[in-house]
This record gives structure tokens, sequence and C-alpha cells, in this order.
């Protein structure tokens, strides 16, 4: 029982009874760390998936498809060109524009749809829509999980690509505006108690390096004076042993290394 | 044979190389290699993966995570953990090169013809492309953050941004 008497004012709850320790049933620590619950995001939403959004050029005022092209639409009177805008066509246009768009963005030929990169767009374009429909409709539970599906995969195949070819993956990172985080070891779902046991070793270690970085600053201030009294007492020493008619120990190099880290300081 | 056991016996131990993969570490100065080799289990008669953890002293940084590399023991440690130092980057992550003919390759393709064949087709301006490509770690810490262990995040602090958390 001798120990306890070390016991810091920490655990205060802990107390002596007729020789056995006795704990109420939780003590708390004396440490001022407050913990705060991290706000649960929604898969879905873009702080979890890491887009930073695609700049594309895609309005409503844009022809769909490849009406832009023709000929009859350019002649034509104002209320037809308007019909053949996106404005006026269903959603789906729009979303088939914006692929087409972010797939023009990183494809290696005017036909490539199945490259890693083409595939990479197409998800990530049709990720951010579906990210819009899921903010609308957050109860739509088909949309909820194809696209979690869509995440993941997306995920997956930037970590092949990372394997496969590393230049590669970070300049796809860079031009769709993505941030890859690959998953933690282990998915554990957050606790009180351990969180704070993360917390008190933070802190704990962040009180050991305040200690450690002012004891050196400490040594590094007496040190102008310790280089000082060593090429003094260097000097000394081999004066005397050379007076002793013995083999200096001490080289005049040293001194005069002393010496130099002394005028540096 | 002999001479490691006599060299055993007189307390020395021989300098041994060994072939790792580097993983995340926070350790600085150092990399933290995973050692893989086999262990048999005698009551089923079946060999088991296991792994070693060894920290190699690397100020240079040499290696990143996910490189396999060769490492050598230190003479004298380093520091308590750091025993090992790096000697060779046998195989750097995702730039592959092909042993016979020493080109380099992409899955199950020479980067020369993934060029080739992009010229047939007519290559685009926005095609990646290998001669202006920065070396690994353009996008270290702005977009790319796998050369760190993530972690669910736990805490809610304005003053940490907790880069790694997911």
């Amino acid at each position: 029982m001798n120990v306890l008497r070390f016991v810091p004012n920490v655990i205060c709850s802990i107390t002596k009874c007729d020789g056995y320790v006795a704990r109420y049933y939780a003590f708390k620590s004396a440490l001022k760390i407050k913990w705060v619950r991290p706000e649960k995001i929604p898969f879905y939403k873009p702080e979890k998936t890491g887009d930073l959004g695609l700049n594309l050029k895609v309005t409503s005022k844009d022809f769909a498809g490849r009406f832009g092209e023709s000929k009859e639409l350019q002649d034509a009177n104002e209320v037809v060109k308007k019909l053949f805008t996106l404005e006026y066509l269903p959603e789906m246009e729009t979303r088939k524009m914006k692929r087409n768009e972010a797939v023009a963005l990183v494809r290696r030929h005017e036909l490539d749809w199945g490259s890693m990169e083409a595939k990479l767009a197409k998800m990530t374009a049709i990720i951010q829509d579906m990210q819009k429909t899921m903010d609308k409709f957050p109860r739509n539970a088909i949309l909820k999980v194809e696209l979690n599906e869509l995440i993941h995969k997306r995920k997956k195949f930037l970590g092949y690509l990372r394997q496969w070819d590393y230049k590669r993956f970070e300049w796809i990172l860079e031009k769709l505006n993505l941030v890859y985080k690959p998953y933690p070891p282990k998915l554990l779902p957050v606790t009180r108690k351990d969180s704070l046991r993360k917390l008190t070793q933070k802190h704990c270690d962040e009180i050991v390096q305040k200690k450690l970085d002012a004891y050196k600053a400490e040594l590094t201030l007496k040190q102008k004076q310790f280089f000082k009294e060593k090429s003094e007492k260097l000097a000394f020493i081999r004066q005397e042993e050379l007076e002793c008619e013995l083999e200096p120990t001490i080289t005049e190099e040293e001194i005069q290394e002393a010496k130099n880290k002394y005028e540096s300081l | 044979m002999a001479k490691v056991a006599v060299a055993a016996a007189q307390g020395k131990k021989a300098l041994s190389l060994l072939l790792g993969k580097c993983v995340p570490c926070v350790k600085q100065n150092a990399s933290k290699i995973r050692v893989q080799h086999f262990k048999l289990d005698t009551n089923l008669n079946m060999y088991y993966r296991e792994n070693s953890f060894f920290y190699a002293h690397d100020p240079q940084a040499l290696c990143k995570p996910g490189d396999t590399v060769l490492i050598r023991e230190l003479p004298s440690k380093v520091t308590r953990l750091i025993t090992h130092e790096i000697l060779e980057i046998v195989y750097p992550l995702g730039d592959v090169t092909d042993p016979v003919t020493g080109k380099k390759v992409v899955v199950g393709k020479y980067r020369d013809d993934i060029k080739a064949e992009d010229k047939l087709f007519g290559r685009t301006e926005s095609a990646f492309d290998y001669d202006k490509a920065p070396p690994r770690g353009s996008q270290e810490d702005k977009r790319d953050f796998s050369h760190r262990e993530t972690y669910t995040k736990y805490h809610e602090d304005p003053n940490d941004p907790q880069p790694y958390a997911v």
C-alpha cells in the first residue's frame, strides 16, 4: 500500500479503506481536456468523398449534345433554338454533357472512353451530380446505395492507379480536383473513452516536448561560456604537459576548434 | 556456416541484408520497413506469413511508402528503434520497369506502346505526358494523403486541422 503514497492528484477518487483499495464508479481526470465529439458527416458529402469540385463550363443556355453543330438550327427562330437548349430538355442531357466535358479533361485521344483516366472522370462527374440530388432527396435509398458503391469503386480504382503508375495518379488528382485518403487500418466507431485517451496522450507528449525544448534552450545559452572555459582549460593542460616535458595529449587543433566554436556563438 | 557459428559464439553479429516494403510512418529521419517471412505452424504443417518491422535510418527520405527496398543492419544502433539503413530502392511504387527489355511498363503494356496507340487515334492535348510529369510527391499533403496512416476523426478542434483524419 506504500505505493499509494505516490498516487498523483489526478486519481482523486481512489480511497484507502481498511487495507483495500476502493474506487468510485468512475473517476474523472483532473486534466483540463475538453473533448468535442466530431459531428457525423454523411458518407456522400464532398468532405468525405474528397471531391473539391470540377470546373465545368456547361450551362443551361448550351445546346444539348451535337445540336450546336446543326446548320438548320442556326437558321431557326429563337423559340425553336430555345427548345434544343439544356434548359428545356430533361436533366439527363445536362448530366451527359457534364460527363463528356469531364472526360475531355483527361482523355488520351478523341475516341478514348475506357482508359482508367476516362473512367475516373466519368465517375467523378456522376458522383458530383448524384451528390446534388442526394442533398435534395436524402431519403432516396436506391440513389444512396448506388452513390455509396460508386464512391467506393472510384476509391478502389484510384488505389489501383496509384500502384500501377504513381505519376499518372497524381496528375489525375490534380486534373479532377480530388483528394485521396486511403482507408484507415481499423474502421472503429468514435468513443468518448478512446478519444480521451488519445487526447491525454497528446497532452502528455506536448508536456514532454515543451520540457525538452526548454532544456535544449537552457543548454544552448550555456554553450558560449562552456566553449570559452573549454578552450582555456585545454590550453592550460597542454601548457602544463609541455612544461613537465610530457608528450602532450591535447593538440593545438582541438584548442583552436573550441575557440572557433566560442567565436561563432 | 561454420564461420557464422564462430562469429556468433564470439558475440559478433553478421550484418544482414533484408528486402522489405516501406510503410507509412510518422518518425523523422527514418523509414519503417515491413519484412515478410513464412513461419511453419507445426500443428497444421503449413506456412503462415508473418511480418516484422524495422526502422531504417533515412535522413534524405530516399524511400516513400510502397517502395520495395533493400536494408542493411547498422554496426551500431542510431537510436533505440533505428537499427538499419536504406541500401537501395529496388522497386519504386508505381514506376515499373520490365527487367527483360528495360522499358517502363503500365499494367500489361509498355508506355511507348500506349503512346503509339494514342498517336494512331489522334493524341489529344489533354493526354498525360510522362516527359512533362514531375517526380512522385508533387501532390503530397495537397491532394494525396497516402503517405501517412489515416484514422477516424475523433476530436473537433478548430486549431487542429487533422489532415489525415477520415
